[in-house]
């Protein structure tokens, strides 16, 4: 689980791996020199393995006093300050300087974190008041102690880090992308061959017959609904941007005068929106002309046309969709 | 449904919905020798025959369809109707040679035991 250093040692260097492995031995003493990469197994007695400053390609050794992880949970194998020992962090003109300009700068405590200045206000602040013998000014609190203590802790507010269902991600199926010829299983449309146009954003799918086929029209339907099929169309040619939810959105009518509706037995019928049937033929043309297109295009028509159902000997845990 | 306008539907629309549902048996309710547990609905599945088929039915939603002799209101249909319907879902496998538990919201009555039960294919997840 060690990791490799970064420079690669010269190999001609038998005595030495080439892993960072670092003896516990070692680590503890508290060097100013760099600590040597070494495993106690390949070190004769009393040997001291001198380090090429230079490798083979002429390139300047430098200990990489990387750190490792322990375990899969993200623990490392030194602490955050013992890294800063063993990089020997101070020892670079870098760092030096950087520090020379934090400590000018009294905002800030690392050279990476943002600090707002705090506008400290004096705790009491001078207050005129009436009266002739009151002493006309009074140091008073500018922020007033709290009136009331409570003996309990106050309920606490619903966690803002839970996030409402409105902003969960959606899911989709791998095997539903646009395109995909699609069987309905449940609602009004069962057993129609649609095709999916278009994921919204709320989850469900958004499909369409075409109606000239099959009478299905561009509507909005749940994934588990829905039995994907092994078909798909190309529908790269057109842009369904404006088709989203609340373009679907059921429409209630206004409400009306109460004299109106006590008299109005008749219910108006709820008519679908020009901009829907003219959204309907829009996707359409594309869906059909990608059947046209398509190297089955005859089948594919009959195919859409027709209804999926389940007839004696047909079993859908062994049918391949 | 109809509509102030007569709305063509193209020739597409008109074909007959055919069967969309898995036909299965309530066998019986889940049981030792001796006490029987009723919460719990044993089914035979037409053409299941092993636990690994039964895979693809978890989940589903099944359907006890019976009739009664008061008409009632169906969703979905204007007329009164005498067909009822207790709903549940396929929980797990059941032995090895492709039956299968089911949960309904009430339990089945005993009088269905060996009567057909629609397991539908939604939820799907194909």
């Amino acid at each position: 689980m060690s990791t490799p250093s970064t420079k690669a040692v010269p190999t001609g260097d038998k005595s030495k791996k080439t892993t960072t492995t670092t003896t516990v031995v070692k680590t503890t003493t508290t060097t100013t020199k760099q600590p040597q990469q070494k495993s106690l197994s390949t070190l004769a007695v009393g040997s001291k393995v001198k380090k090429p400053k230079t490798t083979a390609s002429g390139k300047k050794v430098v200990n990489s006093h990387s750190n490792r992880l322990l375990s899969n949970n993200g623990l490392m194998r030194f602490s955050r300050g013992r890294m800063f020992q063993r990089r020997a962090l101070y020892r670079i003109s870098k760092w030096k300087d950087e520090r020379a300009k934090l400590k000018g700068d009294k905002t800030k405590k690392t050279a990476g974190s943002i600090q707002k200045k705090k506008q400290r206000l004096s705790p009491l602040k001078k207050k005129s008041i009436g009266g002739e013998r009151n002493g006309k000014e009074r140091l008073v609190r500018t922020k007033r102690f709290p009136r009331y203590y409570p003996t309990e802790e106050r309920p606490k507010k619903f966690s803002v880090k839970r996030k409402k269902f409105s902003t969960h991600p959606r899911r989709f199926r791998s095997s539903l992308t646009p395109g995909t010829v699609v069987i309905l299983v449940a609602g009004k449309h069962a057993g129609k061959r649609v095709v999916v146009v278009k994921h919204l954003s709320s989850g469900l799918l958004l499909v369409t017959g075409p109606y000239k086929f099959n009478g299905a029209p561009l509507r909005r339907v749940n994934q588990i609904y829905v039995i994907a099929t092994s078909t798909k169309l190309d529908l790269s040619a057109g842009k369904f941007d404006e088709l989203d939810d609340k373009f679907f959105k059921r429409v209630r009518p206004a409400k009306k005068d109460a004299e109106k509706d006590i008299f109005d037995t008749k219910k108006e019928k709820p008519k679908l929106r020009e901009e829907r049937n003219q959204a309907q033929v829009n996707v359409d043309k594309v869906v059909v002309n990608a059947v046209k297109t398509h190297a089955d295009s005859r089948l594919l028509r009959r195919y859409l046309k027709s209804r999926f159902q389940l007839w004696n000997g047909v079993l859908p845990h062994k049918l391949q969709f | 449904m109809t509509s102030s306008k007569k709305v063509e539907k193209p020739e597409g629309a008109y074909i007959k919905k055919g069967r969309l549902y898995v036909k299965a048996v309530f066998t019986g309710f889940r049981r030792g020798k001796r006490n029987q547990h009723e919460n719990t609905a044993l089914l035979k599945l037409d053409g299941v025959n092993a636990r690994r088929e039964t895979n693809f039915y978890l989940g589903k939603r099944c359907a006890y369809v019976y009739k009664a002799k008061n008409k009632t209101l169906v969703p979905g249909q204007k007329r009164l109707n005498r067909v009822r319907i207790l709903w549940g879902k396929v929980t797990r496998a059941h032995g090895k040679s492709g039956s299968v538990r089911a949960k309904f919201r009430r339990n089945l009555p005993p009088k269905a035991l060996g009567r057909r039960i629609r397991v539908m294919l939604y939820p799907s997840r194909i």
